[in-house]
């Protein structure tokens, strides 16, 4: 190529939010054939970075130039002009269309006559597209409905870059996780595609919480970490442990074996399950000792949400007995598990855990507030506002106080808020469901930290999670359920992913 | 898409255009006041004028005063107006047939209640969205009070005098001045007061804003939805026998459909009295406000000898405006759904 390579440099871009700095000079610069990482954890900044290239945000301070020359992102046409091009993690296709419609979703579809669609051009222009990427397995005629994620993420990528399908000038591509909702086969097919990208001389900056995956595309790599550049350097002279000691600012040494298993609690058991039976869980009987961490190991759709539903009162009884401390629980609902020391941690943070408008205090203490009321009809909110202090340094809380908006947290805080709630009251029963999707490893260290910590105290811990490492390191034993059937606890020693997995996967 | 989306506003330092959309509904209000006593300049700015607003706005006021309750965990009642006409009917009727005021008003706040009770099993219990519920009730409540009172007004001598004084009553203010507060400004002062610490100060009230903000989180979180939702009808239902009474009171007159413009006018001063809350969330004191500007446009535009149709076109385009406003700014705050809307809509490019 005869062209001079792409460079976008970035110096010292900040921004603060109310006073909070999200971003403290970062410099970084992408180059054309490069695949640039970018990682950190979560309230890193990564967002607020993308954010100012996009033009989307105004930045405090930025100084941005294009191949030498000083340019201004100043909205986010600006942006496009500039040759930026963005794929967010989320899959916004349209369902209902073809994928050559989907591909011109932001572009004017070709016409004739000025009105009407002119189908065979369509066709045409999004097969060049698809092609021009290396796409050959998706028909431009399939419906959207029909794609896997990975080919939805595909045709995204194509749809990014549709408007300049004839120039084939290299772009600034910036994807945010693209492969967070992707099968490997289908990681498989987008890194060709990116290589194909490289090869034709783009620019990539690619935000990724997976590690390894920067190991196999990218040449450089930088960190960022509370809003500031920790390292930017060529990813071969680095490796995942330096990366993770960077990103956290901790040894990556106090990791995911260190766990101090409590012997599981002799005599009474802190909760006894016989024959627990409700709609989408046809037998479940096992036993949890005080200071016992058991996971519950399945497939999705195996029945681990509603078994850990049901022991919060959520999904009625059909069947079955479940005894805590000896104590039969009847008639539960999630108002008296509360109550009783029962203490549950969602699956769906956003939608099943957080009020998001309301404030840190509030997010923490929304259980408690019979415990932190006067006559308990009047909420005390000194006490809530202690509480929630309290809690907030326990689970090493990141906010700007106790009265922010619980929706300007990062994802990891988010769920930090939700495990301040539930260890408030020193529960006897914890019911964790995916205690660490999606969030960052930092907030993953503090979560372990905190789930061995809490057993350590005598709480008895359920631990339903899909990642099966996370399982064998944490628990001391872990159940399995295949069908709505809780059909064996195994103890996690010695216990390998893989023998895990077939079990998961075994016929009853 | 508007341009005014195109950069997100910072955190807590406020720029002039979000103080705008963030206290508009309030420099508004001011607005119009100035108006009117510059062009009323003798009569609008008085005390004597002031007092007969809050005494016009007293009865409004009760019943936009518990809507909000109901309002905050996103339901509505609709049947409020109804039920007041209604709660006016049967006190009628007690009166008709010998009965003593204490009997009439204990009678009535029953009706309130029961109202309200069975508001709130269709909702909580039942299941049924609120909307369609209230509209329900309103027709049935609505018609009970025709059939009792045979869509007759009820007036008259069989009205004790201590009943339809209270409603015209007022306390002296200090010594031979000659103003007096109105024993229904009072009594809607009262409720205010109530309904204030309620939402604010106590665990009950503080649930229903967590059942507004998520109601899922809320279960989940050991809050008791039904029990909290069925309250918070109940309330709105008391709030309505209390206006109906009101009504009754100063009219001296009950009529099967006298409380019916209650409902919209209530709604629509929570509606700008949300438009003063940082999350847009109904909340009592902005209702106050809400109440406020819908009584001071009646007043000085009738002050001014302007047609009431007129008044009603000018309050709509008024609530209108100040929603718009205020949603504007709430679609700026709710950064995550619009990036997501920027991601799907990228600008068109150069073909």
């Amino acid at each position: 190529m005869s062209r001079p390579a792409l460079s976008l440099q970035v110096r010292h871009a900040s921004k603060s939010y109310g006073g909070a700095p999200a971003l403290v000079a970062a410099s970084l610069e992408l180059r054309g054939g490069e695949v640039h990482g970018l990682i950190g954890e979560n309230g890193a900044g990564k967002t607020t970075l993308i954010k100012l290239l996009a033009g989307l945000e105004a930045p405090d301070r930025m100084q941005a130039r294009l191949n030498g020359s000083a340019i201004d992102i100043g909205d986010s046409a600006a942006a496009y002009r500039l040759g930026l091009r963005f794929i967010h993690q989320e899959l916004n296709i349209a369902p209902a269309l073809s994928v050559a419609e989907n591909l011109f979703i932001n572009n004017p579809l070709p016409r004739r006559g000025g009105i009407f669609v002119d189908w065979s051009t369509l066709q045409r222009r999004a097969e060049a597209a698809l092609k021009a990427l290396g796409i050959r397995h998706i028909s431009p005629r399939r419906r959207a409905a029909s794609l896997s994620a990975g080919d939805a993420m595909l045709v995204k990528i194509a749809s990014a870059l549709i408007g300049d399908a004839d120039s084939g000038e290299p772009r600034i591509m910036i994807m945010d996780e693209p492969t967070a909702a992707l099968n490997s086969a289908e990681v498989d097919l987008l890194f060709a595609v990116i290589a194909r990208l490289r090869a034709r001389g783009d620019a990539l900056l690619y935000v990724t919480h997976r590690l390894d995956e920067l190991f196999r595309i990218a040449q450089r790599v930088t960190v960022l970490r509370d809003g500031s550049v920790i390292s930017s350097q060529p990813i071969a002279e680095t490796s995942t442990a330096q990366l993770i000691s960077a990103m956290t600012g901790r040894g990556a040494a106090d990791g995911e074996k260190a766990a101090v298993r409590a012997a599981a609690a002799e005599g009474v058991p802190r909760l006894l399950v016989r024959g627990l039976q409700t709609d989408a869980v046809a037998h479940a009987s096992f036993r949890l000792g005080a200071g016992e961490i058991l996971g519950i190991a399945g497939l999705v759709g195996s029945g681990r949400t509603e078994l850990l539903q049901a022991l919060l009162g959520i999904e009625p009884l059909l069947a079955g007995s479940i005894k805590l401390d000896g104590q039969a629980l009847l008639a539960l609902s999630p108002a008296r598990a509360w109550q009783l020391g029962i203490a549950y941690v969602p699956e769906e943070r956003r939608s099943q855990g957080l009020f998001l408008g309301e404030r840190v205090s509030q997010n923490i203490t929304l259980p408690h507030w019979e415990r932190l009321s006067r006559l308990k009809i009047f909420l005390n909110r000194g006490a809530a506002h202690a509480e929630s202090r309290r809690l907030g340094a326990a689970v090493r809380l990141k906010s700007a106080g106790i009265k922010q908006r619980a929706r300007q947290l990062s994802g990891g805080n988010q769920q930090k808020l939700l495990f301040a709630r539930a260890i408030l009251a020193q529960p006897r029963l914890i019911l964790l469901d995916e205690p660490t999707r999606g969030v960052d490893v930092g907030a993953k260290y503090d979560i372990y930290r905190l789930i061995r910590q809490l057993a350590a105290a005598g709480a008895g811990i359920l631990l339903v999670s899909s990642e099966l490492d996370e399982l064998i390191a944490l628990c001391d034993r872990i159940l399995l359920m295949r069908q709505g059937r809780a059909a064996e606890a195994l103890s996690s020693a010695g216990l390998t992913e893989n023998q895990l997995l077939e079990r998961c996967y075994a016929q009853p | 898409m508007n341009g005014l989306d195109a950069k997100q506003p910072a955190g807590d330092t406020i720029s002039p255009g979000v103080f705008l959309r963030r206290y508009g509904t309030l420099i508004g209000f001011l607005l119009i006041v100035l108006f009117f006593w510059t062009q009323r300049p003798q009569t609008f700015m008085t005390a004597p004028n002031w007092i007969n607003i809050t005494r016009q706005m007293s009865i409004l006021g009760v019943v936009a005063f518990t809507s909000t309750i109901v309002m905050v965990t996103g339901d509505f009642d609709l049947s409020i107006g109804a039920l007041a006409s209604l709660v006016g009917i049967v006190a009628g009727t007690v009166f008709q047939g010998g009965g003593t005021v204490a009997e009439a008003v204990a009678l009535g706040l029953l009706v309130g209640v029961a109202g309200g009770v069975l508001n709130g099993m269709l909702v909580a219990y039942v299941g049924i969205s609120a909307f369609v519920a209230t509209l329900g009730t309103l027709t049935a409540f609505r018609g009970l009070a025709l059939y009792i009172s045979g869509g007759a007004s009820i007036y008259g001598r069989a009205i004790p005098a201590e009943f339809s004084s209270f409603g015209r009553g007022a306390i002296p203010l200090g010594a031979g001045g000659g103003l007096a507060l109105p024993n229904l400004t009072i009594l809607a002062l009262l409720i205010f007061f109530f309904v204030f610490v309620f939402l604010n100060y106590t665990v009950a009230g503080r649930r229903l804003y967590a059942i507004g903000g998520n109601m899922e989180a809320a279960r989940f979180g050991g809050v008791r939805i039904s029990r909290l939702r069925l309250l918070s009808f109940v309330i709105s239902g008391l709030g309505a026998a209390v206006a109906g009474l009101m009504l009754f009171s100063r009219l001296s007159t009950a009529h099967p459909t006298q409380g019916e413009g209650l409902m919209l006018q209530a709604i629509a001063a929570v509606f700008l009295g949300m438009t003063l809350s940082e999350e847009s969330q109904p909340n009592v004191g902005g209702t106050l406000i809400g109440v406020l500007i819908l009584g001071v446009l009646a007043n000085g535009l009738t002050q001014m000898q302007i047609d009431t149709y007129i008044q009603q076109i000018s309050t709509g385009v008024i609530i209108i405006l100040a929603v718009t406003l205020s949603s504007v700014s709430q679609q700026r705050r709710a950064y995550g759904r619009w990036l997501r809307r920027f991601f799907r809509r990228q600008p068109p490019g150069r073909g």
